[in-house]
């Protein structure tokens, strides 16, 4: 790829390592979650969060999760 | 810290097996991950720490994550290691299931976490103080669990093989203000909800401090505080590892086994012949 954007520092630009998304559940309901790239989340769709992955770190605390059905509202 | 992560090392040296996949629960600022990562024998070691000011100074993999809400998928871990976090924890019995669970069959939980013999100095001089000067004492140190009590938690958390075990270790300081400074430093001021909401009072601490100089003072002129060190031993069960075997299943003898003189045993036994034989309890009616 002759684009090098990528080497400049964007403040999202990490990327969370594959295999420890293939093993994180959402601690809540222990359910399978969708990873969404494009908007960096973690959604458990059985506790209608979204758990936001900053610097490619999963932040995994309910607490700090985004509920969907604010969103939809 | 150091201590912790140089014992849980040595500990994981003994095991001549490779883990694929780890997990450091409370990670702090990544000092046993570091440590353990030396060892090679661990693939993939994710750091877990609820403090994201912490985390950032891990340098492997990170989640942000609770101990209590383990976000781990069922049977997807080899190894869960955890250095003085699980202390803090408040439903240590859901915890430990917790981690079971994320536990791979076979595979091995290695956690050290503070005793309840920790800081007891600390604990009893201040309680005296409060009701010496306050009428009345309010919890300063956190309560922590016995070492008997955790390794039947592990057993409860139907963990195989468990071994809870306690090591203490005596640390000097100047005064027992720097005892209290360092504590702080660690984030380890009280985390009691119960706890009375007034700061302690000057008088009262003075008072504490000098009955812990009194009572725990060393020879040149600093002051000892223990730190009791519990660490726990744990495998998710799995059908290759040795089991009890049912009583009554034995199939030699022990007597054989010891080469002593034939003597009847168990069913067949004679009356011994010292006692006089015991009538078995009849019930009237």
């Amino acid at each position: 790829m002759p684009n090098n954007d990528d080497a400049v520092e964007k403040p999202n630009s990490e990327r969370a390592d594959p295999r420890v998304l293939e093993i994180l559940v959402c601690p809540v309901t222990k359910t399978t979650l969708e990873y969404d790239e494009k908007a960096q989340e973690l959604i458990s769709r059985a506790a209608r969060l979204a758990y936001p992955i900053r610097n490619g770190v999963p932040h995994m605390l309910p607490s700090e999760a985004r509920s969907l059905d604010e969103n939809k509202a | 810290m150091r201590h912790v992560a140089e014992d849980l090392a040595q500990r994981l040296s003994f095991v001549r097996r490779r883990f694929p996949v780890a997990v450091n629960l409370g990670a702090h600022h990544g000092l046993v991950s570091r440590r353990l990562r030396g060892l090679g024998t661990i693939d993939l070691f994710i750091d877990v720490e609820r403090a994201g000011r912490l985390l950032a100074q891990c340098d492997g993999p990170r989640v942000l994550g609770d101990e209590e809400w383990l976000p781990f998928r069922t049977g997807s871990l080899d190894l869960v290691v955890s250095g003085l976090t699980l202390q803090f924890v408040n439903d240590l019995p859901g915890t430990l299931m917790q981690i079971r669970r994320a536990l791979r069959p076979d595979g091995l939980m290695l956690a050290a976490m503070l005793g309840g013999r920790t800081l007891h100095e600390l604990r009893e001089a201040l309680t005296e103080a409060e009701i010496e000067l306050e009428g009345g004492a309010s919890p300063r140190v956190a309560p922590m669990a016995d070492v008997r009590d955790l390794g039947g938690l592990l057993q409860r958390a139907d963990f195989a093989l468990p071994v809870a075990d306690a090591d203490t270790l005596t640390v000097t300081y100047d005064t027992p203000f720097a005892l209290m400074r360092d504590l702080r430093s660690m984030g380890a001021a009280n985390a009691l909800n119960e706890r009375r909401r007034t700061p302690l009072r000057r008088g009262t601490l003075l008072r504490a401090v000098e009955i812990y100089a009194q009572r725990h003072g060393a020879a040149n002129g600093r002051i000892t505080a223990t730190f009791e060190i519990i660490t726990l031993t744990g495998w998710a069960p799995h059908a290759s590892q040795q089991k009890a075997l049912a009583p009554g299943s034995a199939r030699t003898r022990l007597a054989d086994a010891l080469g002593a003189a034939g003597q009847q045993t168990g069913e067949n036994a004679e009356p011994p012949q010292l006692h006089k034989p015991v009538e078995p309890p009849v019930s009237k009616g």
